[in-house]
């Protein structure tokens, strides 16, 4: 075994009895360092297969029995798995510290690493699926141990509910796969006809596209993620979904045999119906963590709209260009990764000092938690797509490649193009949004509660955490030409001839110099602001006309929305009640409430909901409770099966 | 002839206040005034400069950073774009997709101020720049994707290569992407009939509300950046939308040219049409985005040109 093999062999030990060590009392900060250690050294064997390109332990094989191994892209999924985990175990062990049921929970925490790196790791079908129903089971069964209440158990059980009705799709298209020996074997599936390869697409889209969040799949998204704990929904935020996409990546790209262009298409449709529902969903929350849920759905669809550009260049033959694509929703989803979890765990630590998630009670912590508000600042930045974060440069990218799809296509695919890139654009701008009133409410302006005017800083392995992935947004901001070829080499069509340089020169584009425009605006902007000096008049209250500035003129989160909201009302149906107090002719008080009900909530899952339960009624006929009405059924079973027998039909 | 280009690209940080200036003189001639000099501007930001800044109570890194950082990506953004379509040394590459990207963060960067000073009228006027953004830059998309569609590249100097002569004109995709791209000028430089530069009546501001608590060397910052958003898109609208030659110097003597057409037409659509209703603003910007697709399709199809 070589040595990059022992190294997470080793990383998989660590995490393991960082499992044990933390259930055991006591001992719940060593637990979860020696988890955090075991994830770094995951990320680092990820990390070197990924570079140099290796391939460590089994190939992929059709046939039952365990096998596990990892190839570069493997490797790159277990980078981001390390560097989402990393930050997010350090800040647990100050998060959990002193909780009800810390260990249990820095124990699922555990579990769930490994079951997410199994899924990661797998070669075979029968260790894949184990490992992906682990995945669902575990952030289960660690939300119910955070809290029991009546809105949380509903969240969960729609939750698995809806992942196990779209996850019977994974399990379709893996057994489907194994059955025709086509696991890692792209020619099998083609041998098998084109029938089989639309069943294996179609039932992996739907499988891995409901755990991924895709719309229409994803309503159960934005209620498990808000009700798990800061550190489990960052991890599922940011890694679980992730992961989903991998297993999408592996059937759609390198096991089917063939690139449909009816496939490009639908992933294009998917991504631009998710990016701009879950973005549009996302400005008219409230809840923090609820708005991020809305985000991770946005964010799937732009990685998703680059996968889609990807399948439609290779179905084309532009292999160059079918790579870029490829490595730009691989970027966007390590990029993703990174600022959506660095977004979780800064909610976590506002929600400890704060005490609250609500917008509207927010305010001003940039001032009284410096560490925690910069690092959200900039992670908001970087997720509203503004250079020269990282956010803007893999968006960047996936925009250049729907443009350049529309540069050379027929006219139903160019067309289908150039509007997913108009989608994309306006949903840059509704991020943009959406996250100028995550840092405006949360960070900016006068605390809105006393709470918060008390906040405080967590501890400095909380602080770090956020810290570290603040500092990664604006790394991967300034090189991303250094990662993308990388990224682009994994591409099933081969690697591009791409120039590693820090920018982005891609011929086809007018370059985009990511460390020059980065050096450009701050230095510009420091001068500017040695320009303007410090010379100033006294401070002076805020024009309100004249009067005083007071609480009850005070900007809502909804008032900030509004104007978006009255332009796509007929999109967003939000439901309003203005109630109206009068004693005596005179108005005493009115009471306004309204709400955006969630995005297409019921319109896929009621109907089957109740299709089933009408089924179910009539199937519970059959079950009389009579000896001899089961008796007959048997009867009519075997003499069914003896006349198929008989036909020759069983075979 | 990149030296003469760079060195164009850097006059533009002097002559943008021009162009507010000269629209605001056509415009006084066109209502029957005689109205002020084009150097009025010039006159406004040393005065401007002149005075102390004021930080309302309360205001923190977000409010007075603010300024700068619009100002320093209103110069990135011209550094960005060509003159007369030949890309300047200046470095930072001329794409038009990052032209976009650098052009959003002064917007979330006023949003961020308005919420620092919690001021409602800044924080209306912001909130409404950005859902206007939500449609204009869609429609900046689709226009750039128009003129991005014959050269194959997103390189700005290519597209306008692309774009000049007379031969583009012959078909019906440049006429729709002119038409798109017009709208997303009016937007951009925050003109009638979408927003008004002149209103300093709170309830009506878009692009003047953030700017409503600033004062002294901010808001000389902030004004000028006002008017290198003019220079940027109608330098942009010379390049890839306005008949031009191929050549440089004949390039550059079109560009003049057709910023002071460009110039005139502005003055005259704000003589002519009245501000419209905030909620119709998405209505007209859907229009223009539909116009773009139709004009891709038409040259996707092969009938653009």
């Amino acid at each position: 075994m070589s040595a990059l093999a022992w190294v997470s062999l080793a990383g998989i030990a660590a995490i393991g009895g960082g499992c044990a060590l933390a259930a055991a009392p006591g001992r719940l900060r060593a637990g979860l360092t020696l988890q955090a250690c075991g994830a770094a050294l995951l990320g680092v064997a990820g990390l070197l297969i990924l570079v140099r390109g290796e391939q460590v332990g089994a190939h992929f094989t059709s046939t039952v029995g365990l096998a596990f191994g990892i190839d570069p892209l493997s490797g790159l999924f277990l980078t981001v798995l390390a560097i989402t985990a990393l930050p997010t175990l350090t800040f647990a062990r100050d998060h959990l510290h002193g909780r009800p049921h810390a260990a249990g929970l820095a124990a699922l925490t555990g579990l769930f690493l490994l079951s997410l790196a199994g899924v990661i790791t797998a070669r075979d079908v029968i260790g894949f699926l184990a490992c992906w129903e682990l995945m669902t089971l575990i952030p289960a069964a660690a939300i119910l141990l955070s809290g029991r209440d009546r809105k949380v158990r509903s969240a969960v059980y729609s939750y698995v509910a809806i992942t196990h009705l779209g996850g019977a799709g994974v399990w379709i298209a893996m057994l489907v796969l194994a059955q025709h020996g086509a696991i890692g074997d792209p020619s099998a599936l083609a041998a098998a006809g084109t029938g089989v390869q639309t069943l294996v697409a179609v039932t992996a889209l739907i499988g891995f596209g409901t755990k991924a969040g895709l719309v229409p799949l994803h309503s159960w998204l934005p209620r498990a993620h808000p009700v798990a704990p800061a550190h489990l929904s960052a991890l599922m935020s940011g890694l679980m979904v992730k992961v989903a996409l991998y297993g999408l990546i592996r059937v759609e790209f390198q096991w089917l045999g063939a690139t449909p262009r009816w496939l490009g298409l639908t992933m294009l449709a998917l991504g631009l119906l998710s990016a701009l529902g879950g973005i549009l969903w996302a400005v008219v929350q409230r809840q923090l963590k609820q708005l991020l849920a809305y985000s991770t759905i946005e964010n799937t669809g732009i990685i998703t709209l680059g996968l889609g550009a990807s399948l439609l260049f290779a179905h084309a033959g532009d292999t160059t260009w079918a790579a870029i694509a490829f490595g730009a929703a691989l970027f966007h989803v390590a990029n993703h990764a990174i600022f959506k979890t660095l977004l979780f765990l800064g909610a976590g630590a506002i929600e400890r000092a704060a005490g609250s998630l609500d917008l509207d009670e927010l305010g001003g912590l940039l001032r009284r938690m410096p560490w925690t508000g910069g690092a959200m600042l900039i992670g908001s930045m970087a997720i509203a797509g503004l250079p020269p974060l990282s956010g803007f440069a893999s968006e960047w990218l996936v925009l250049q490649s729907l443009l350049h799809v529309a540069f050379s296509s027929p006219l139903g695919v160019g067309l289908a193009a150039a509007t997913a890139a108009a989608a994309l654009a306006a949903t840059a701008a509704l991020a943009l949004l959406c996250f100028a009133k995550v840092a405006g409410m949360a960070l900016l302006g006068q605390p809105r509660r006393p709470e918060c005017a008390a906040a405080e800083d967590p501890p400095a392995g909380m602080r770090g955490a956020m810290a570290s992935l603040a500092l990664m947004c604006g790394l991967l901001g300034l090189a991303p030409g250094l990662v993308l070829p990388t990224l682009a080499g994994l591409a099933p069509g081969g690697a591009p001839a791409l120039a590693r340089h820090a920018g982005l020169f891609i011929p086809g584009t007018g370059s985009y110099p990511a460390p020059a425009v980065a050096v450009a605006i701050l230095s510009l902007t420091c001068l500017l602001s040695a320009a303007r000096g410090r010379r100033r008049a006294a401070p002076s209250p805020v024009w309100a006309c004249g009067q005083p500035a007071g609480e009850d003129l005070r900007w809502t989160s909804a008032g900030f929305a509004k104007p978006v909201q009255l332009v796509l009302d007929a999109v967003l149906r939000p439901h309003r009640e203005v109630a109206v107090e009068r004693s005596g002719g005179l108005v005493q008080g009115v009471v306004y409430t309204g709400e955006v009900p969630s995005l297409l909530a019921g319109a896929l899952y009621e109907p089957t909901v109740r299709g089933g339960l009408r089924v179910a009624a009539r199937a519970r006929r059959l079950q009389s409770g009579n000896v001899r009405t089961y008796a007959a059924y048997l009867l009519v079973l075997v003499l069914s099966l003896l006349a198929l027998v008989h036909w020759g039909a069983l075979g | 002839m990149s030296f003469a280009a760079t060195a164009l690209q850097i006059a533009g940080v002097f002559l943008a206040p021009l162009l507010p200036g000269c629209i605001q003189t056509c415009k006084a001639r066109l209502q029957g005034r005689r109205g002020t000099s084009p150097l009025q501007p010039y006159r406004m930001l040393a005065r401007l400069w002149g005075k102390s800044s004021v930080d309302p109570e309360g205001t923190g890194l977000a409010y007075r950073a603010a300024p700068a950082l619009v100002a320093a990506c209103m110069l990135a953004a011209i550094a960005i774009v060509p003159v007369a379509g030949r890309a300047g040394a200046l470095g930072l590459g001329s794409d038009a997709l990052v032209l976009v990207g650098v052009l959003a963060i002064p917007r979330f960067a006023l949003a961020a101020a308005s919420w620092d000073s919690g001021s409602g009228f800044a924080l209306m006027a912001s909130a409404r720049d950005l859902m206007i953004a939500v449609f204009a830059e869609a429609l900046l998309v689709l226009s750039i994707l128009l003129a991005a569609l014959p050269a194959h590249s997103t390189a700005l100097p290519a597209m306008s290569a692309a774009a000049s002569g007379a031969q583009v004109w012959s078909g019906p995709a440049h006429w729709c992407g002119a038409l798109a791209f017009a709208l997303v000028l009016l937007v951009e430089t925050g003109r009638q009939p979408i927003d008004n530069p002149d209103t300093h009546l709170e309830l009506t501001m878009v692009h003047e509300g953030p700017l409503l608590e600033y004062a002294g060397r901010d808001l000389a910052m902030l004004v000028w950046a006002a008017a290198a958003r003019h220079w940027v898109f109608i330098v942009l609208a010379a390049d890839l939308y306005l008949p031009h030659a191929g050549g440089f110097p004949a390039a550059t003597a079109w560009l003049i040219a057709g910023a002071a057409a460009v110039c005139v037409a502005l003055a005259l659509v704000e003589t002519a049409q009245a501000k419209m209703r905030i909620l119709q603003v998405p209505a007209l910007l859907g229009a223009g985005c539909a116009i773009a697709l139709s004009g891709a399709g038409l040259w996707i199809a092969g009938i653009g040109g």
